[in-house]
C-alpha cells in the first residue's frame, strides 16, 4: 500500500475518535439549541452552567465520592487476595497448586449474567443490598480470578531459588511474601491494578443489581438514570459523561503507558 | 509477621468489612430524634416540580415526617420498581403501573391492604377499581389519563380539518395534513408510542373488553382477524409516510418536540404529554382525538381512559402510617387541585375543580364512552412486550400476518 | 523446598469470597434452573427438565437472541480483529507518530460502556445526530439512516460501536506480538524476493497468529458480554431486533420475574460460550 493511503486510513480512523469526543466536550459548553444548530463547531462562550446545573440537581458528589471508594478498596482487595494466592500457588507443591490455580481460572469462563441472579439473591438475603461493601465483595470476588490469573503468571517467573533462600534464612511465609514476591512482582501488580481500576470504575451491571438508594449510587449507573431525567437533553448527558469520565482521562494523559501495559495484560491473560 | 499476626489480620479485616456493612445499613435507616423520613418513588418526572411543594406543604403539616421523593424514567419504572421496594428501603409510598406491574407487585406481597382506610372516601369509587383485587384495595389509582392522540386544534381549524369519525376520514385527514406539509403524527416509537397508540388503534377492532384475557387462556389469537386488521392499519399509517421520518428512533420528548414545534398536527401519546407541549408551546390549543378504525357505525368506543399512578404502602415499610398520611395529604380536595391543575392531570379524587385550560377543554371525555386502556388488561409482561415488538416490525416494513405469527409464538409459550 | 502447612492460610481470605460470592451463586444458577423459581416468593418447585424444553421448543424469543448474538459476535470479531491488525501494521515503529495514534486509538477502552452509549445514541439520533448532519452536508442523503431504531439494521449500528470501543485495546496487543518478530527474518524475506503478501503469509502472520488467538479469543467473550452497552441503547428494541443474550435474561429475571426460567437461559448461555471458545482455540492454534 502506498504511504498516502496509509495516512489517510490512520488519519480517518483518528478522525472518527476524535470527532465524536470533541463533540462531547464542546456541547458540554453549549445550549441544547447551539448544540443542534452547530454540533462540532467551538462553543460560542465558554459556559459552564450545565457542570453547575448538574451539581445543583444531581447528587453528583455523592456518586463520584461512592465510585471513588468503591473502586480504590475493590482494587486494593483484588490485589491483595490475589498475589496472596497466586503467592500461594507458587510455593504449593505443583498438583495442589494446579487444582487452585484451575478452580480461579475456571472463574474467568462465566460471564457475570449466569451467576447475576443467585447473586442478587445471596446478596439481598445478606442484607448487603443498598450498602457500598457488597457491591466491593461482589467486585473483589468477580474480579479474583482475573487477578489470580495474571499474577501467577509473573510469579512463577520470579526464580524458585529466591524464595527458598530466603526461607533458609528463617524468614516464615509472609515475611518471604512480603520481602520477596510482592517487590519483585511490583510491575504485573501495578498493571493488573489499572486494568481492576478501569473495570471497576466503569461497572454498570453490579450497582443496577444492588444499588436503588440515591446516596449509594455510583458513577455508571447515575449516569445512566440521567437518561431518564434529561432525555435528548444531550448538553446535559454529556455534562456527566464528562464529569464520570474526568479521572480516567486525566490518569490516562498522565500514565499512559501504564493504562496501555496493564489493559492489555488484563485482556491477553483475561 | 508470625502465624498468629496473620490470624489477626484477617480477624481485623472482617470486621472492617462487617463495620463498614452495619454503617451501611445503620445511615440507611437514618432516623434521628423521634423524625420519620418516608420513601416516596415513582416515574413522573415532569411533575417534580408541583410535587416538591407539596412535599413542603406536607412537611409544614407533619413536622415530623420528611418524604425524601426519587422519580425513575417510566421505562425503567417498569422493570425495577418492583424488586426496589422489594427491600423495603425506598418506597415507602410507591406508585405502580395498572396491568402486568400491579399484578407482580400484588404476587410479591409489596403492597399494604389499605381497605376501609377513610381517604377512600375522598376518591371516585368507580375510578378506583383498577387498585383493587380479591376485594381488596392495594393500591388507588390517582390520574385519570386518556391515552389517545392529542392534536394541534388552531392547526386543524386554519385547514378545516374536523376529527373524523371513522377509518376513511382518519386516512383522508392525515393526507390533508402531510398535503400541506405537516407530518400527521409524531410517533414516539423508540419508547411509548407502540403501547400508547395500540390501545385506540384496537379499540374498535376488538370491542370485547376481555379480549387480552381471552388471548392469555388460549381463546384468542393475535393471528386473528382483529389484532391482524390493527396491524395492516398501523403498517398503513406507516406506509403512506403519516407518522414522521424514523419513527422508531423518536423518544417521547422528540415526538413532543415536533408537537410543540407545530411540524405535526398530532402526537400519538396521551393526555399527560399536553402539559409538556403547553410548557414548550404556551400559545398552542390542544385536543384530544382517537383513531376510529372501523365504520362510524360499527364504532363502540370513542376512546381510551386509564387509571394510573396507583399509590400504594409498601408492605415491608416501617413508616406505614406516616405513608398513608401521605396519601391521605395527596386526597385532599385542596392539594389534589393543585396538583391536577399545575400538571394538567386529570385526577380520581372527588368534587375538583379543574381551572387549567386543557383540563376544562377535556373534561368532556370523561362523559363520553372511553374503553379501559386494553394494554394494562395484559397481565403478563412477556407478552405485552411481544404485543408492542409486532406493532414496531410493522411500522420496520414487516408483514402483518408474519408480525402476529411471530408475537402468537411467543404467546403460545404461556399459553398452557 | 516446602512452603510448610501456613501457606494455606494465604489463601483463606480470597477463596471464601470466591466460593461464596462467585463458585456457591453459579452453582445455584444451574439448581435454579431445575425450578420454577419467581425470585420474588420464598416457594418453588423443581420442574426437572421442564425450562430446557420450553426455550428449545417454545421460546421464540430466545432463538431472536441467539441469531442477533451470533451476528453481533461476527461483526465485531471480524471488523475488531481485521482493523486492529491493520492498524497494528501501519503503527509497529516506535515514531512519536505511531506512538500518539496507539495512544489516541486506545482511549475509548478507558471509557465506560454507559458513556459511549451516551455518545453514540447521539451519533446515531435520526433527526439530531451528527451522522446524519454530516451526510446531509455531503449531500449524501439516502446514506442517512435511522441507525438504531430500524430492526434490520440496529445491531450492526451498535456491532460497529463495540468495534470503535475495543478496536484499539486489540491493536495494541497486536503491536507487541509484530515488535517480537526479529528484523532479520524480513531481511531473509527480502533477500529471498518474497513480495509484500508472501511476507506477511510467511513470516508475519505465523508469528504474530499467537496474538491473534487472543484477540479473537478475547473479542468473542467480550462480544458476548456487551450488556451495558445494549441496555444503554437500545435495550432489546425495536422489535427484540437488539436483544442478546445477556438482556434478554436480565430481562426474563428482573422485568418477567421468571428466575428459574432466566437461569436455564444463563446456563445454555454459559456452555455456548464454552463451546464457542474452546473451538475457537482449537481452530487457531491448529493454524498456528
Amino acid at each position: 500500500m502506498d504511504k498516502l493511503g496509509k495516512r489517510t486510513m490512520l488519519l480517518v480512523y483518528a478522525l472518527i475518535i476524535i470527532v465524536p469526543m470533541l463533540t462531547v466536550i464542546f456541547s458540554t459548553l453549549k445550549t441544547t439549541s447551539e448544540m443542534y444548530a452547530n454540533p462540532i463547531g467551538l462553543p460560542e462562550t465558554l459556559n459552564i452552567e450545565n457542570y453547575i446545573q448538574i451539581f445543583n440537581e444531581t447528587s453528583m458528589g455523592t456518586y463520584f465520592k461512592n465510585s471513588v471508594i468503591v473502586t480504590i478498596v475493590s482494587v486494593f482487595f483484588t490485589l491483595f487476595f490475589a498475589s496472596l494466592i497466586a503467592y500461594a500457588i507458587t510455593r504449593m507443591s505443583p498438583w495442589k497448586g494446579g487444582i487452585v490455580f484451575g478452580l480461579f481460572t475456571i472463574g474467568m469462563m462465566v460471564p457475570a449474567q449466569v451467576n447475576m441472579i443467585p447473586l442478587y439473591s445471596l446478596i439481598y438475603s445478606l442484607d448487603l443490598t443498598n450498602t457500598l461493601s457488597g457491591l466491593m465483595i461482589v467486585n473483589i470476588s468477580v474480579t479474583l480470578p482475573v487477578a489470580v490469573f495474571i499474577l501467577t503468571g509473573f510469579m512463577k517467573t520470579i526464580p524458585k531459588e529466591l524464595f527458598e533462600a530466603c526461607t533458609i534464612d528463617g524468614a516464615n511465609n509472609w515475611q518471604v511474601y512480603r520481602r520477596i514476591a510482592i517487590p519483585l512482582s511490583l510491575p504485573s501488580l501495578s498493571a493488573t491494578a489499572i486494568f481492576l481500576f478501569v473495570m471497576h470504575w466503569n461497572d454498570l451491571l453490579y450497582p443496577l443489581l444492588f444499588i436503588t438508594k440515591d446516596e449509594y449510587k455510583t458513577l455508571p449507573l447515575a449516569l445512566l438514570e440521567f437518561q431518564g431525567q434529561y432525555m435528548t437533553n444531550y448538553p446535559m448527558l454529556f455534562t456527566g459523561v464528562m464529569i464520570a469520565s474526568a479521572p480516567m482521562i486525566i490518569a490516562y494523559i498522565f500514565l499512559q503507558r501504564y493504562f496501555i501495559a496493564g489493559m492489555t495484560a488484563g485482556s491477553v491473560k483475561g | 509477621m508470625k502465624l498468629k499476626n496473620y490470624l489477626i489480620m484477617i480477624v481485623v479485616l472482617t470486621f472492617v468489612f462487617l463495620a463498614a456493612c452495619s454503617a451501611g445499613s445503620d445511615e440507611a435507616s437514618g432516623s434521628g430524634d423521634g423524625e420519620k423520613e418516608i420513601s416516596f418513588i415513582h416515574w413522573r418526572g415532569e411533575d417534580k416540580e408541583v410535587f416538591d411543594e407539596l412535599i413542603t406543604k406536607f412537611e409544614e403539616e407533619n413536622p415530623d415526617i420528611t418524604v425524601e421523593m426519587t422519580i425513575y424514567p417510566s421505562e425503567q419504572y417498569q422493570s425495577t420498581a418492583q424488586t426496589q421496594i422489594r427491600d423495603g428501603e425506598v418506597g415507602d409510598v410507591f406508585t405502580s403501573f395498572p396491568g402486568a406491574q400491579f399484578k407482580i407487585m400484588d404476587k410479591a406481597g409489596l403492597m399494604e391492604d389499605l381497605s376501609g382506610e377513610g381517604f377512600l372516601d375522598n376518591f371516585n369509587k368507580d375510578l378506583i377499581e383498577a387498585g383493587q383485587k380479591d376485594g381488596k384495595q392495594f393500591a388507588v389509582p390517582y390520574q385519570l389519563v386518556f391515552n389517545q392522540p392529542v392534536y394541534n386544534k388552531g392547526l386543524f381549524e386554519e385547514l378545516g380539518i374536523e376529527p373524523p369519525n371513522d377509518w376513511e376520514g382518519f386516512l383522508a385527514m392525515n393526507e390533508k395534513l402531510k398535503e400541506n406539509g405537516y407530518t400527521p403524527i409524531a410517533f414516539p416509537g423508540a419508547d411509548i408510542g407502540a403501547g400508547q397508540l395500540m390501545n385506540s388503534m384496537m379499540m374498535n377492532n376488538a370491542p370485547d373488553e376481555e379480549i387480552f384475557t381471552k388471548l392469555e387462556n388460549g381463546e384468542t389469537k393475535l393471528t386473528d382477524e382483529w389484532w391482524v386488521k390493527t396491524l395492516t392499519q398501523f403498517k398503513e399509517l406507516a406506509d403512506k409516510d403519516y407518522f414522521q421520518k424514523d419513527s422508531l428512533g423518536t423518544k417521547h420528548d422528540g415526538a413532543i418536540a415536533l408537537m410543540a414545534q407545530e411540524k405535526a398536527g398530532m402526537l400519538a401519546s396521551g393526555s399527560y404529554a399536553m402539559a409538556s407541549i403547553k410548557e414548550q408551546n404556551p400559545d398552542m390549543e390542544l385536543g384530544l382525538l382517537a383513531p376510529i378504525t372501523v365504520s362510524a357505525d360499527e364504532a363502540e368506543y370513542e376512546g381510551i381512559h386509564t387509571t394510573t399512578f396507583m399509590l400504594a404502602v409498601n408492605s415491608n415499610s416501617d413508616s406505614k402510617p406516616e405513608a398513608k398520611k401521605f396519601i391521605e395529604f395527596l386526597s385532599q380536595k385542596e392539594n389534589a387541585e393543585k396538583y391536577a391543575n399545575e400538571t394538567g392531570q386529570h385526577l380520581t379524587v372527588n368534587d375538583l375543580e379543574y381551572e387549567s385550560e386543557e383540563l376544562k377543554s377535556t373534561a368532556h371525555w370523561m362523559e363520553k364512552n372511553t374503553r379501559f386502556h386494553p394494554r394494562y388488561l395484559i397481565s403478563s409482561a412477556d407478552i405485552q412486550k411481544a404485543v408492542e415488538a409486532s406493532i414496531q416490525a410493522v411500522i420496520g416494513g414487516q408483514d402483518p400476518e408474519q408480525a402476529a405469527k411471530e408475537a402468537q409464538q411467543v404467546v403460545d409459550q404461556f399459553v398452557e | 523446598m516446602k512452603a510448610g502447612k501456613s501457606i494455606y492460610l494465604f489463601l483463606i481470605p480470597g477463596l471464601i469470597l470466591y466460593l461464596m460470592f462467585f463458585i456457591y451463586p453459579t452453582l445455584s444458577a444451574l439448581f435454579y434452573s431445575f425450578t420454577n423459581w419467581d425470585g420474588l416468593t420464598a416457594d418453588f418447585d423443581f420442574v426437572g427438565m421442564a425450562n430446557y424444553v420450553e426455550i428449545f421448543t417454545k421460546d421464540s424469543i430466545f432463538k431472536k437472541a441467539f441469531v442477533n448474538n451470533l451476528e453481533f459476535m461476527l461483526f465485531v470479531v471480524i471488523f475488531q480483529t481485521l482493523f486492529s491488525l491493520v492498524f497494528a501494521l501501519m503503527l509497529t515503529k516506535n515514531s512519536t507518530a505511531s506512538i500518539f495514534l496507539r495512544a489516541l486509538y486506545f482511549f475509548p477502552t478507558i471509557l465506560s460502556s454507559v458513556s459511549v452509549a451516551f455518545i453514540w445514541t447521539y451519533m446515531y439520533d435520526p433527526n439530531l445526530g451528527l451522522i446524519n448532519k454530516l451526510l446531509d452536508l455531503a449531500n449524501l442523503e439516502f446514506l442517512t439512516m435511522n441507525w438504531i431504531g430500524d430492526g434490520d439494521i440496529a445491531i450492526y449500528s451498535i456491532s460497529a460501536v463495540q468495534v470503535w470501543f475495543h478496536t484499539g485495546q486489540m491493536l495494541i496487543i497486536f503491536v507487541a506480538g509484530l515488535q517480537g518478530i526479529p528484523k532479520d527474518l524480513y531481511e531473509v524475506a527480502k533477500m529471498e524476493g518474497a513480495n509484500k503478501w508472501q511476507t506477511f503469509r510467511k513470516v508475519t502472520w505465523p508469528l504474530v497468529a499467537p496474538a491473534a488467538t487472543i484477540v479473537v479469543a478475547y473479542t468473542t467473550i467480550q462480544s458476548f458480554k456487551a450488556f451495558d452497552l445494549i441496555f444503554a441503547m437500545t435495550r432489546g428494541g425495536p422489535n427484540y431486533s437488539t436483544e442478546i443474550l445477556a438482556t434478554l435474561i436480565y430481562n426474563t429475571a428482573f422485568r418477567s420475574y421468571r428466575f428459574g426460567y432466566a437461569s436455564a437461559e444463563s446456563v445454555i448461555f454459559m456452555i455456548v460460550i464454552a463451546i464457542i471458545t474452546f473451538t475457537q482455540m482449537r481452530l487457531l492454534r491448529s493454524r498456528a
